[in-house]
């Protein structure tokens, strides 16, 4: 009876993934915790802290302007957080591998398994931390309530993928050479900015409208923002068709790129 | 090869195997057409010199790495390389590798019992909830072997897994596999003759990329000792 319980059982291809991704699901949620002095409460504090700045320097300049159909802070917030979504969940996934590498000793354990393992816990975490904001704002009589609840959760969810993806396809050059992260860096900085999270890109010239409605990070931003408020205007253009076209596509390269540069990730 | 005689399928089977490693100027073949089979309950002994290709050799028999041409077939279930190259997450405690490893073969509800089977085989005390980076190489050493120990694999391999332990563990690890013999055969590379020639039966010398195999282990011992001038 002993013998029997100990022996390594034979498991379908199915199971042995979902044993894999509950043990890294576990690994990475205490890894977070316990990871720093901070843990649990970075989570919830650098989205505040990135707020509390953005606010005080918009204080200081005076430069409040009207933005119709919204408030200013729940509206900077909003972008603020779905924006910090896309960041966080895929610089988290880029660096999966490496921080994952003792772990490809198990066979079971593939590269690819890491990053979808890290973004789904991102992903909840972020979520979390909308949800706590929105609670928070509706306490301090700020009126964040969404308005449509399912365009939120259809939006996060598209832009969730398109986390994923960037991850999947940066994690395999930043993984085989390491200096690519440096330039993966400096090119997310810009984002914060072309994604309209803190200026309003509706005041902007057309024709550079035009030109940052090719990124697909600032749609997510901006419906995220339509179903939270009303009454807010959306540029023409912006389409969630066009964020899951994008979101599906990486997704799909990704993958490819982790199946067939399997090997390199793996090694030493 | 008299030993393959009988009639049932090896249980490992290694098919002209070819490995190497593509560095920024390319690579010499680590393994160059290696064949061999083992039979089922035989252990067999790795040796051979420094770069000769033994640690490749067991990542491919552990899935860990695949090889460049020819195939590997398998009618067990093979452990993962036990040994001093890794296998452990620096930064999370003795414990928490312990349940990762539980939770990827499946042992999830037996979780409890792998825990304290470990813990009492490594007898590392207190620094089984310490990081792992924090080990000697002696306590990963015991750590790695009781994890692997923790389940019943037809084969284990054992990269280097006992050269750092200490008497009591060397020991305690030879009577471990002792024990399971007949049950569970172990593909060893060693530099000490003695624990080899203690645990295993059959031989493998790796030598220029060839993999030579002896139903005696003292031969190939023998012939890699005289390779290497020692008498």
């Amino acid at each position: 009876m002993q013998q029997q319980q100990r022996s390594v059982q034979k498991r379908s291809s199915w199971q042995v993934t979902l044993h894999v991704w509950h043990a890294l699901f576990m690994r990475e949620a205490m890894a977070r915790i316990t990871g720093d002095r901070l843990g649990w409460l970075w989570i919830f504090v650098e989205p505040l802290a990135h707020i509390l700045i953005f606010i005080g320097i918009r204080q200081l300049m005076g430069r409040i302007r009207h933005i119709s159909g919204a408030e200013f802070i729940p509206w900077f917030v909003v972008g603020m957080v779905t924006f910090l979504m896309f960041s966080t969940v895929m610089n988290r996934c880029i660096n999966a591998i490496s921080s994952n590498r003792a772990l490809f000793a198990y066979r079971q354990v593939h590269p690819v398994d890491t990053i979808l393992v890290r973004a789904a816990l991102e992903g909840t975490l972020k979520v979390l931390v909308l949800c706590l904001l929105v609670l928070g704002g509706q306490a301090l009589a700020l009126d964040v309530m969404p308005a449509n609840a399912l365009v939120v959760a259809s939006v996060w969810l598209s832009l969730w993928l398109l986390a994923l993806g960037a991850g999947l396809v940066l994690s395999v050059p930043v993984t085989v050479v390491p200096e690519f992260a440096k330039f993966v860096t400096m090119l997310t900085m810009p984002l914060y900015f072309l994604s309209g999270v803190i200026f309003p890109i509706q005041f902007l010239p057309r024709e550079v409208r035009e030109f940052l409605l090719y990124n697909p990070i600032y749609h997510a931003v901006e419906l995220s923002r339509g179903a939270f408020f009303p009454h807010y205007q959306l540029l023409p253009g912006i389409s969630l068709q066009y964020l899951l076209f994008w979101a599906l596509s990486l997704v799909l390269l990704g993958l490819m790129l982790q199946l067939r540069y399997k090997a390199r990730l793996m090694a030493q | 090869m008299s030993i393959l005689s009988t009639n049932e399928p090896p249980m490992i089977a290694v098919d002209s195997l070819y490995k190497r490693y593509h560095g920024p100027f390319g690579g010499d073949w680590v393994l160059k057409d290696v064949n061999f089979s083992i039979p089922r309950g035989i252990s067999v002994g790795l040796v051979g010199r420094n770069g000769a290709g033994k640690s490749t050799l067991l990542r491919l028999l552990g899935g860990m790495d695949t090889p460049d041409k020819g195939r590997i077939v398998q009618n067990c279930q093979v452990s993962w390389p036990i040994g001093l190259g890794g296998g452990f997450q620096g930064s999370m405690t003795g414990r928490q590798n312990v349940k990762f490893v539980a939770r990827i073969h499946g042992g999830e509800a037996r979780i409890g019992q792998i825990i304290d089977f470990v813990q009492d085989f490594a007898e590392i005390g207190k620094a089984f909830d310490q990081p792992v980076k924090t080990y000697s190489s002696g306590m990963r050493s015991r750590l790695a072997f009781g994890l692997s120990l923790a389940f019943d694999f037809d084969v284990y391999l054992s990269d280097e897994a006992t050269s750092v332990g200490d008497a009591s563990f060397k020991a305690k690890a030879t009577a471990a596999f002792r024990e399971r013999i007949g049950s569970a055969s172990l593909i060893m590379v060693s530099h000490s003759t003695g624990i080899l020639k203690d645990l295993c039966q059959a031989g493998i010398w790796l030598h220029q990329g060839q993999a030579i195999w002896y139903d005696k282990l003292d031969d190939a011992i023998n012939d890699y000792h005289n390779s290497i001038g020692k008498a």
